[in-house]
């Protein structure tokens, strides 16, 4: 929604969150008084980290062009429309606009992937939608996004550094079977989620917050359907179990030391215990930092602007990935 | 984010925030501001200075949307979350065979005993698996909770999780028309296990946005969303494992249809429930709205449900004698 449309809900939400954010600023201040108060500028949109929200927001956007584009060719064999992929009239940071090249639409065997796959296609569409219309003029354009099969692609540079496959001219299809498709889509699918986790406590804007929220929620869904077909299919087709868990490896190895993500595969043992979902021991869901998110984007562990999925990097401000 | 905050941090997290939440109290009745209102308390959580009294402009601006009104500062939040997942702890624990430590049940409030419940003999070592990992992960919540609540979490409130004549599973599938008479024993097949479950799960993860919404300290909201994350992953695990069965088993996913409906008609005229049955071409395992984003409940809206009731009352269903805590009044829906 842009400025003059927002409802009066919003708009009075918003006023919430704009106090909420007087104050959060003021904590570094040795005492905020009355004219410290009056110093600062309280008005709609106002509040001294709208940029960050539009900073985080512009950077979910690069995450959702990457997934909608990778599920909506896999599954329709289209990617999103043109007038869903460009700049708004006025971006922040970095804005190259770029094509998702090397997608196709996959021939699922079991329609049961087939229906999961037009599921998220659709709600990843409709994030890229509702991030660009909250945007406006300062959306980010799509990236260049490599979502191809070449043996220099990202899909199989990854999958051979996480030993999925193996041989410098290995190639990965994630769109020869079902099983790529999966083993593709859960690369991506525990990311979005870990990243909005992290989000929802610094987003400032108590609308956006809902939003994130929900995303994350959303997202958590969609990382549940991959992660519980990988298991279930997992207990005839072994490799399914273990490649992913070689995934999460990878990713790991990707993001810095801590321990932030993990595979699928249970315990051992007479009462074996999934692990659809990946959490600390207190029962929280993993979360990561939007560095180390770029980490596993850009298939870097390095402090780098590019690479990967994104060839010529993400747009927006919040572009490079963390020193591992 | 790379690692969780440690229990120390959030039992400060939360000190501060009461602290905080004083502070204004006391800076705002200097300046005779009308209070009452919840989304005004949060507009002011985290400041740390007493004199940092909102002026008039703020005060008119900050009108708090209606919806806002269910749970009135971060503890209360905790709280209510705490209510959830005591009962759905207790529901995998049973299950599973895996029972709480008495440990685990303390607190202020009138504690209550679970009725009903008994370990199912799975016929798919699939569904005991997930049993086991939602058993583990709901009991995690409690304890992680209740280490940011501390003294002030309320005790378990007394839980009906049976599936006889007088069974709140019983009464809610009947409410639902998943059986027209009889019983609904939740524990006696893997198919009962699954729908009974996604019964209360869904709901929990509504009910964690909206709290997610109210709560002011970013330490706790930190928290609080990776617990949403997960309760969220469980819902999506057990909606998968209903829409695959469910090839096989379209009971299943009729089932889980009639089950959001009876969702919906316990908690308002908003349409805030989605069954999995999608299109013939897509699924529906995640329940969102035209934008793709998750479903928010207040704590009124979620507790017509827990509570089998669409009206104002303060318990029935899974909780015979209400939760513990502020937060214990349904909506009038």
């Amino acid at each position: 929604m842009t400025d003059d449309q927002q409802p009066i809900d919003s708009v009075m939400d918003e006023a919430v969150s704009e106090r909420r954010q007087f104050f959060r600023t003021a904590l570094g201040a040795a005492a905020v008084t009355v004219a410290g108060a009056t110093a600062l500028t309280i008005g709609p949109r106002a509040f001294a980290d709208t940029t960050s929200d539009v900073d985080y927001l512009n950077f979910a956007l690069q995450l959702a062009y990457l997934e909608a584009q990778f599920y909506n060719f896999a599954a329709f064999g289209t990617g999103l429309p043109a007038g869903q992929i460009t700049a708004g009239s006025a971006p922040t940071g970095t804005n190259v606009a770029g094509a998702a090249t090397g997608a196709r639409q996959v021939t699922f065997a079991d329609p049961l992937v087939a229906q999961y796959a037009a599921e998220i296609a659709q709600d990843k569409a409709a994030h890229v939608a509702w991030l660009r219309g909250e945007l406006g003029t300062q959306t980010s354009a799509q990236p260049a996004i490599d979502l191809g099969t070449a043996a220099s692609g990202a899909f199989s540079t990854a999958m051979r550094a996480a030993g999925v496959i193996s041989g410098a001219s290995a190639t990965f299809d994630p769109y020869a079977s079902d099983e790529n498709f999966l083993l593709a889509a859960f690369l991506f699918a525990d990311v979005g989620v870990s990243a909005l986790r992290g989000a929802v406590a610094v987003i400032a804007d108590a609308t956006h917050r809902e939003v994130v929220e929900g995303a994350m929620i959303t997202d958590a869904h969609h990382a549940a359907i991959i992660r519980t077909t990988l298991y279930a299919k997992g207990a005839t087709t072994t490799s399914l179990r273990t490649n992913a868990d070689a995934i999460s490896n990878l990713r790991d190895q990707l993001d810095g030391t801590t321990e932030d993500d993990q595979g699928i595969s249970p315990t051992t043992g007479s009462n074996p215990v999934a692990n659809v979902i990946p959490t600390y021991a207190d029962g929280t869901i993993l979360g990561r930092a939007n560095g180390g998110v770029l980490n596993i984007a850009y298939l870097n562990s390095a402090q780098v602007t590019k690479g990967g999925f994104f060839p010529n990097g993400v747009n927006g401000t919040v572009t490079t990935s963390s020193a591992n | 984010m790379t690692d969780t905050p440690s229990s120390e941090q959030l039992m400060d997290a939360l000190a501060e925030s009461r602290a905080a939440r004083r502070r204004f109290l006391l800076g705002a009745s200097r300046t005779g501001l009308a209070l009452g209102t919840v989304a005004l308390l949060d507009a002011c959580g985290g400041s740390n200075s007493g004199t940092a009294t909102p002026t008039p402009t703020d005060s008119s601006t900050a009108t708090p949307s209606p919806t806002a009104t269910s749970v009135i500062n971060d503890q209360n939040a905790l709280n209510f979350l705490i209510n959830i997942e005591y009962l759905t702890a207790q529901f995998y624990a049973a299950a599973t065979n895996t029972p709480l430590a008495a440990s685990l049940l303390t607190g202020t409030g009138t504690q209550g005993a679970v009725t009903g419940g008994h370990a199912v003999t799975f016929a798919d070592p699939l569904v005991a698996q997930y049993a086991r990992e939602l058993a583990a992960d709901d009991l995690a919540h409690v304890g992680f909770l209740r280490s940011m609540l501390g003294s002030a979490v309320v005790a378990q409130p007394a839980i009906n999780i049976d599936g006889g004549a007088s069974g709140a599973f019983t009464a809610a599938m009947l409410g639902a028309g998943v059986i027209g008479s009889g019983t609904f024993d939740p524990y006696a097949s893997d198919e009962n296990f699954l729908l009974a479950a996604y019964f209360l799960t869904d709901v929990a993860v509504t009910a964690y946005k909206g709290a997610g919404l109210l709560i002011t300290n970013a330490t706790l909201l930190n928290a609080v969303a990776g617990i949403m994350a997960t309760e969220a992953y469980h819902a999506g695990l057990l909606r998968t494992t209903l829409y695959a069965k469910g090839a096989t088993t379209p009971a299943l996913r009729t089932n889980a249809g009639l089950i959001s409906n009876y969702r919906d008609s316990l908690d308002g005229t908003t349409d805030l429930d989605q069954g999995i049955t999608g299109t013939a071409t897509a699924s529906n395992i995640t329940p969102a709205d035209a934008n793709g984003f998750a479903f928010t409940r207040t704590a009124g809206q979620a507790l017509n449900i827990f509570y089998l009731n669409h009206a104002a009352v303060v318990g029935g269903g899974f909780f015979p004698a209400g939760m513990n805590g502020v937060t214990r009044t349904s909506a009038a829906s």
